[in-house]
């Protein structure tokens, strides 16, 4: 058995758990920076307990990267019904800090079953779209996925986490795309939701409108079809902020407290603006380990997990910035190549759609605290604080390496 | 069932390798943008002019009495903060503030150690520091570098009144309280909280809201001034809270129960506002603020008497001969009494083998219903408690309240216990209880265990007839009536001109509570109720009405002996005080 499990790790694509491996490492070291500053006890430091937390982590790595294939597609919609369950089962325990992510398990520390959601959700999706011959060109076809993802992303933004439920929605789009469906069915999913966050804005909508104006000629489908969707995005896009100024204040708050999680009592802008700083200042090589004054000053409320890129960036650099997305961008794009080289089509939408959370976490993570987009709670894989994260993380990595070996006796 | 071939054209490996490419392309621009384009602006804007935040603290709102008195006020302090990353030199700097504020620098160590969160958030080394050390430090500012002081408005007591049991206090937060608030994102270490009484129930009134001010500061920590980046947040002061209490009557009750263990409740029973609440022994209300020394808090809870203890709403009394109206109005309502029937009492009434005495030990003679009330007869209400059974005697006194919470808006509450049959069952068996324990309870002794509050809620209710609004503390018009169905509006008459008898007659028990003043009617009743510790505890409840004014009270002295003697003569106090001039009635009945 030990033999087996050798010889399918020589045969795997190592590249993937090295960077991995250097990723976390990356991590340890800013965390270890941080913790420097603090007079707390040793094994109360973020960076002591990361480091513990990774070994269930890599226990969990090791058991999932040995499950055989046919095993994960036979459980997998089983395990999307747990999941279900499992998210749910917040709502009834303890609020922690007003929102409802945490499970309480008796032990010191909670667990986020929403870490679960998002690679469950993917391989159920996976499972559906190789097991039906779908015929892609029409577009109903896409329903019953975009309900798959719909439902465990409606549950998790009322607990209130939106970050989590964008990455659930994320990998339908390109993993229709892969088996097939037309790019404009995807451009109709996407549109209704553009247009309801354009319309506040009438330069923003003008544009969007033109836009729309521009790919329906493109694709060109039947006339009425084609006068129907585009008026009923702009009629969408009217409505909005009427509907916006029939709802209550206190109901408009809790829509905007979706997007900025971060009320405190400096304001979220007031962090942007730290984060930046803090940033800006690194330059090409940083200020070196364990200087970063900005980031030690602790204006950013989550500087060890959802801004821990500020401590990189001021720290150590352009350079180390640089190095980090590269390292991101080769995990992706080799686990994309996988995906186009894999033998199966099950595997191949496993790796696609895990890929394209990767890619999520690491965009929206770097682009927030940078202020490129608005600030939402989403950790950077491998490198923030967090052990449900890191566990998540590992086991998708050992997804990859188990899917993308062609399959023989494992 | 994994036959799905994988047959993806070139394509779309292609377009969505792009995609993530210029995603990830833009997010190095942006680095690029940030950190080597701007890089001189950030870094001077980070390395010269780093900009703190310093919190402006809110004062709590006032604790006010019924006429807009104070009760609980604050006082500006100062707190002595020190940020660890940009002091130089520690030992020194903390030997410079012990030789100006005489606080040792082992306190201050500890405190460093305690409060410390961050390299450069500050750390409260001192707090409650007075303007002439603050003089002092300012002299010192060279030598100090990453020392700064805010104010800090503190807790502070006119000392009108005690009640401290009433107002609560507040606690710092720490660390360790931090953790299970579930509202942790509105507190900070060293925020006062609301932990007990008003302070708690009202937390969210009370609390105001912080500000902060940006001030620019240099590479060593000292303030370049103000910082016109961010604009100043103004603190929110916590909004004044107006209670029912009435200042003046307080405080001589307070006097008057001083070296006593008991309770007097005073409240207006059309409302259910109490205008007076004292509890003693107690303890001065500013303990818990400031500094308490060990010495001191040994000292408290080491007290025999209990101070700590709030006897209005934890203190569980059989209820005595007080009890007797309810038993009395349930036979009236059942018709199981005839008002004119008489019953001989000799002082000793036996069933089976045992004796039940009469509190008078040569007896009363022949009494009626009337009479048996007015002088408390324990031996007629020995024979005719026999018509009720166990249970409806236990309803009756449940419908009045007992053996539940008032509700009244204070931290918590006790229930007492109302014992009926199943409750007698569990405590001796099926056939352990007998009738004698039904005798006992009828008089208020026994099993039976009620609080001061709920006694206060019973006589509001005799008052109003059956349908009294809850009592409580700051006004709320939304409280809800109780309401006594079972009794007609004869059976309240009746028992109330009983009850004015108690006072008013030459026999009746209550009539050290009566007064000389026109037109004021007093009801009520005495109680005094034996326990196994010494001395009956001894209970006056009662209330008057004039001019369409109604007021009520509940006294309660602690192995005070007879309620005739020493309760009723500090209702008699009461009635006095609100009653006798036009000036106090309208302190008292004007909100």
């Amino acid at each position: 058995m030990i033999q087996l499990f050798l010889q399918k790790f020589r045969e795997s694509t190592m590249s993937i758990l090295i960077i991995s491996f250097l990723l976390t490492g990356i991590g340890l070291i800013a965390l270890k920076s941080i913790s420097t500053g603090h007079e707390g006890h040793f094994l109360q430091q973020s960076f002591f307990k990361q480091f513990i937390f990774l070994l269930p982590a890599i226990f969990a790595f090791l058991i999932v990267f040995f499950i055989p294939r046919h095993t994960i597609h036979r459980y997998i919609y089983g395990l999307y019904g747990v999941m279900i369950v499992l998210i749910i089962i917040p709502f009834l325990g303890s609020e922690i800090a007003s929102t409802f992510r945490w499970i309480d398990v008796g032990l010191p520390i909670g667990f986020q079953p929403s870490e679960l959601a998002k690679w469950i959700v993917v391989i159920a999706l996976a499972r559906y779209l190789s097991d039906h011959n779908l015929e892609m060109n029409y577009f109903s076809v896409s329903i019953l996925p975009i309900i798959i993802v719909l439902v465990p992303a409606a549950i998790i933004l009322t607990q209130p986490d939106l970050g989590t439920a964008i990455i659930i929605l994320v990998p339908v789009l390109p993993m229709l795309y892969w088996v097939g469906a037309r790019p404009f069915h995807l451009f109709l999913m996407v549109a209704p939701l553009v247009s309801i966050l354009t319309a506040f804005h009438w330069m923003s909508f003008s544009i969007w409108a033109a836009i729309m104006l521009f790919i329906i000629y493109k694709a060109k489908p039947n006339l009425v079809f084609s006068i129907s969707t585009f008026f009923g995005n702009v009629f969408l896009g009217l409505l909005s902020p009427v509907l916006w100024g029939i709802l209550k204040v206190y109901q408009q708050k809790r829509i905007l407290t979706l997007f900025n999680p971060e009320i405190d009592p400096l304001g979220a802008a007031y962090q942007i603006i730290q984060s930046k700083t803090a940033i800006g200042a690194g330059g090409w090589f940083g200020k070196g380990w364990g200087q970063g004054t900005q980031t030690h000053l602790k204006f950013l409320p989550v500087q060890e997990s959802d801004f821990i890129i500020s401590v990189i960036g001021e720290e150590f650099g352009f350079i180390a910035i640089l190095i980090l997305i590269t390292l991101f961008t080769l995990l992706i794009l080799r686990t994309l190549r996988l995906a186009y080289n894999v033998d199966d089509r099950f595997s191949s939408l496993v790796l696609l759609g895990l890929s394209t959370i990767f890619t999520a976490h690491v965009f929206v993570n770097f682009a927030m605290t940078v202020g490129m987009i608005p600030v939402k709670g989403l950790p950077l894989p491998f490198i923030s604080y967090g052990g449900s994260f890191l566990l998540s993380s590992y086991v998708m990595v050992a997804f990859i390496m188990n899917l993308s070996i062609d399959p023989k006796d494992y | 069932m994994l036959k799905a071939a994988n047959l993806i054209p070139q394509k779309r490996l292609y377009v969505i390798s792009g995609v993530v490419l210029l995603l990830m392309i833009s997010l190095v621009l942006r680095f690029f943008y940030l950190q080597i384009y701007f890089h001189e602006t950030y870094k001077k804007k980070a390395e010269v002019n780093r900009i703190r935040a310093i919190p402006l603290n809110a004062p709590r709102g006032l604790i006010l009495d019924r006429n807009e008195e104070i009760i609980v006020d604050n006082y500006p302090t100062y707190v002595l903060n020190a940020i660890p990353g940009e002091m130089l030199a520690k030992r020194k700097n903390f030997q410079i503030i012990s030789l100006c504020t005489g606080i040792d620098t082992v306190l201050l160590e500890a405190n460093y150690k305690k409060y410390f969160r961050g390299k450069f958030l500050p750390v409260r080394l001192a707090k409650d520091l007075s303007f002439d050390q603050l003089s002092r430090i300012e002299e010192h500012k060279q030598d100090l570098t990453g020392i700064n002081y805010v104010q800090f408005p503190e807790r502070y007591f006119p000392g009108k009144i005690n009640a401290a049991h009433l107002l609560g206090y507040v606690k710092e937060v720490d660390q360790a309280m931090l953790k299970d608030l579930n509202v942790k994102d509105k507190y900070l270490y060293g925020d006062l909280i609301g932990w007990r009484g008003l302070e708690k129930v009202y937390e969210d009134h009370l609390r105001g809201e912080k500000g902060v001010y940006f001030v620019e500061v240099d590479a060593h920590g000292r303030e370049m001034g103000l910082s016109t980046d961010y604009l100043k947040e103004n603190a929110i002061p916590g909004k004044d809270l107006q209670t029912t209490l009435l200042i003046p009557l307080q405080k001589m009750l307070e006097q008057i129960l001083d070296g006593k263990r008991g309770v007097v409740l005073v409240s207006l029973p059309e409302t259910g506002e109490m205008l007076s609440m004292v509890s003693k022994p107690d303890y001065p209300p500013d303990l818990f603020t400031g500094a308490t020394t060990v010495k001191e808090w040994q000292e408290i809870i080491s007290n025999p008497e209990k101070p700590l203890l709030n006897r209005m709403t934890h203190g569980l009394y059989p209820p005595g001969s007080t009890l007797k109206i309810i038993t009395a109005m349930t036979l009236m309502e059942k018709g199981n009494i005839n008002y004119s029937e008489t019953i001989d009492c000799s002082g000793i009434y036996e069933i089976g083998d045992r004796q039940f005495r009469c509190w008078k030990e040569t007896g009363h003679g022949k009494m009626n219903l009337e009479q048996a009330i007015t002088q408390s007869c324990n031996i007629y209400f020995y024979h005719v408690v026999q018509r009720l059974s166990l249970d409806e005697w236990s309803e009756a006194c449940k419908a009045f309240g007992f053996g539940n919470v008032t509700n009244i808006d204070l931290f918590s509450e006790a229930k007492g216990v109302v014992p009926n049959s199943s409750y007698m069952n569990k405590q001796y068996g099926r056939w352990g209880w007998s009738k004698g324990h039904l005798l006992n309870l009828s008089l208020g002794q026994g099993e039976l265990v009620v609080t001061p509050l709920q006694m206060m809620q019973y006589v509001n209710l005799l008052a109003m007839q059956g349908v009294a609004p809850e009592v409580h503390i700051v006004k709320d018009l939304t409280k809800k009536n109780y309401i006594v169905k079972n009794y007609s509006q004869r059976t309240w008459n009746r028992i109330e001109k009983y009850l004015q008898n108690v006072i008013t007659s030459a026999h009746g028990t209550g009539k050290r509570a009566n007064t000389n003043i026109q037109g004021l009617k007093i009801s009520g009743k005495t109680g005094t109720a034996q326990n196994p510790h010494g001395e009956p505890h001894a209970w006056f409840i009662g209330y008057g009405e004039k001019d369409n004014e109604l007021v009520s009270i509940v006294v309660l002295i602690e192995n005070g002996g007879h309620g005739g003697e020493t309760a009723a003569p500090i209702a008699r106090r009461v009635f006095d005080f609100l009653f006798s001039s036009k000036d106090n009635m309208k302190l008292a009945f004007s909100l």
